[in-house]
């Protein structure tokens, strides 16, 4: 036996109660999403046949299609949000030494930290102020500004790695900066811009303490807040769709992020060492 | 080169910046004011009250235990995710048969959001029909089952242990990135000096790996001392407020009692502390980018 093949037997051997932990979840969310409703109570693991029927009664049950609207909503226009205001702030920080620079890098950092829950009481004092409770535009305009910090760190990271050299030679050609900007940047930072959005797409989605504060009525509920509606403060609970909502809610966005992970490793490392 | 609108840092920063200074400020704003005044649970100021609202937030007991369960919670998870993310990363970052699976499935619970990771584990634990319990007797490691949500001796250590699988992929992340920064002359070098494994470990990686090491500590404790899916969709710091944190604490007195001025005076100290340290963060993140 070769010695790397030893090593890799030992590695997962090491790693196997890592991996029984990881997988748990995922079996348990799966295996009772296709249980049949009257062996969902039943102490076995195994469903006896699998109820595939699930996933269309929760749609439903689980009053599926108006949350997913709404987290799309929600996710989308707060994503534009974020990003309108941060590409040219991060084209700023990446292409312009300026007074105060240091210090809104800094700034970026801090609220990069602050979580909302300390904010909470007062968030939800400005969208009383708004007129917003209950209305999905709030988490758009919340969303939206708390991302700000990230979206702006991420982008600046990454259009720091474009050599400003391609747009200096477009001006000397006689392109006006504008021009410069379109034609020579813009298309060689889509791909940051992308999975800059990406995640601040699945911030959004995912995002829980703030939707559950200012919204209160199920018609505005987003995902997040809908699933847990549905397993909190009920005497009976219907855990065959509350698994199947959460695999549908959660599996295609965590794919896209297990996807995408190494890309925001590398643009938060980016970030710090740029 | 005329200086347009498209050349000019400071208009190209500020409505960005406005923004986010605004998001963080006027709810600052507002949380000062309604801590310093007496407040109805409407919401509607009564006056000032001077640090009434402060006092009375450290008189409740129940406060004192949410502040105890923080520490155990904060300290727990990020001492926990720190000794067992560093063997992963350790072993991730060596050459194996099937690395690049392994890594991928480490990362997979990162994936998933808390709060419906929480509602997961909520369902798995649950005490009559839960999956783990019926796993457990199969396996003929317990007779009866347990009521894991019911008591916080068993619902509080089970959260901390699921904060810990949550936060293994960032940290072990962060780790890969320092392991793969050390050079690998280095450890040409020790070897043919003849250092061991656990030498080299302790002379080379370890010392080396101390930036990363802390910046991983601070951010964790940050991120876990603001963790709030994790309790409150498994149990809302039940039963009886046993399972409480600091921030489902806060929640609850603003949310549920009605508390808004004591609510917003712990708030603003919970602020304090995670500006010192987010002012660490700062410094070393900072600190890494000078050298």
């Amino acid at each position: 036996m070769s010695a790397k093949l030893k090593k890799s037997i030992l590695y997962w051997i090491l790693l196997l109660p890592m991996i029984v932990l990881v997988f748990f979840p995922f079996a348990v969310m799966f295996i009772t999403a296709i249980k049949p409703s009257d062996e969902v109570l039943n102490p076995t693991w195994w469903p006896s046949h699998a109820e595939w029927h699930n996933f269309v009664a929760m749609w439903q049950a689980a009053n599926f299609g108006p949350a997913l609207w709404n987290s799309i909503y929600v996710s989308v226009l707060s994503t534009l949000l974020a990003l309108v205001v941060s590409i040219p702030a991060a084209y700023a920080l990446s292409r312009f030494r300026f007074r105060g620079r240091t210090f809104f890098r800094q700034f970026l950092l801090v609220t990069q930290m602050l979580s909302p829950i300390v904010l909470v009481i007062g968030l939800f004092r400005l969208v009383v102020w708004l007129g917003l409770i209950d209305n999905v535009n709030s988490l758009v305009f919340l969303y939206g500004a708390f991302n700000i910090a990230f979206t702006v760190w991420m982008l600046q990271s990454y259009f720091s790695t474009i050599p400003k050299e391609l747009e200096e030679a477009a001006w000397m050609e006689g392109a006006s900066p504008w021009k410069a900007l379109i034609k020579v940047f813009l298309p060689l930072a889509l791909p940051a811009m992308t999975v800059t959005a990406i995640f601040s797409f699945i911030n959004a989605w995912n995002e829980f303490v703030i939707a559950l504060t200012m919204l209160r009525r199920q018609e505005s509920y987003t995902l997040p807040i809908q699933i847990f509606s549905l397993v909190s403060g009920r005497y009976t609970v219907e855990w065959n769709n509350v698994m199947a909502a959460t695999f549908v809610a959660t599996i295609p966005v965590a794919v896209i992020f297990a996807w995408l992970q190494r890309y925001l490793v590398r643009g938060l490392a980016l970030g710090a060492v740029k | 080169m005329n200086r347009s609108a498209f050349t000019n840092p400071y208009v190209l920063v500020l409505p960005g910046f406005l923004l986010a200074a605004f998001i963080i400020l006027w709810p600052l704003y507002q949380l000062g004011v309604i801590s310093l005044s007496d407040v109805n649970r409407f919401g509607q100021l009564k006056g000032f009250a001077g640090i009434v609202n402060y006092s009375a937030v450290f008189a409740d007991p129940d406060f004192l235990g949410a502040l105890w369960r923080t520490f155990v919670w904060t300290i727990g998870i990020v001492v926990g995710t720190l000794v067992v993310s560093l063997p992963i990363a350790l072993i991730l970052n060596d050459d194996f048969y099937g690395r690049s699976v392994a890594r991928v499935v480490v990362m997979l619970p990162w994936a998933v959001s808390l709060p419906m990771t929480a509602i997961i584990w909520r369902w798995a634990l649950n005490g009559e029909s839960g999956m783990l319990n019926s796993g457990l007797r199969d396996l003929g490691l317990i007779h009866t089952n347990i009521q894991w949500l019911a008591q916080a001796s068993t619902a509080f250590p089970m959260q901390i242990l699921i904060g810990i699988l949550v936060t293994i992929p960032f940290t072990t992340t962060i780790f890969l990135g320092g392991l793969s920064s050390i050079p690998t002359d280095l450890y040409e070098a020790a070897r043919l000096e003849g250092a061991n494994g656990w030498q080299t470990f302790r002379e080379i990686t370890l010392p080396l790996m101390r930036p990363f090491l802390n910046i991983s500590i601070v951010l964790n404790v940050i991120y876990v001392f603001n963790s709030f899916p994790i309790i409150w969709a498994m149990t809302q710091g039940g039963p009886a407020n046993s399972t409480d944190i600091l921030v489902t604490y806060l929640y609850k007195l603003g949310f549920r009692y009605g508390k808004l001025g004591e609510a917003s005076a712990l708030s603003l100290m919970m602020f304090a502390l995670l500006l010192v340290f987010t002012g660490l963060y700062v410094f070393l993140a900072m600190r890494g980018e000078r050298e």
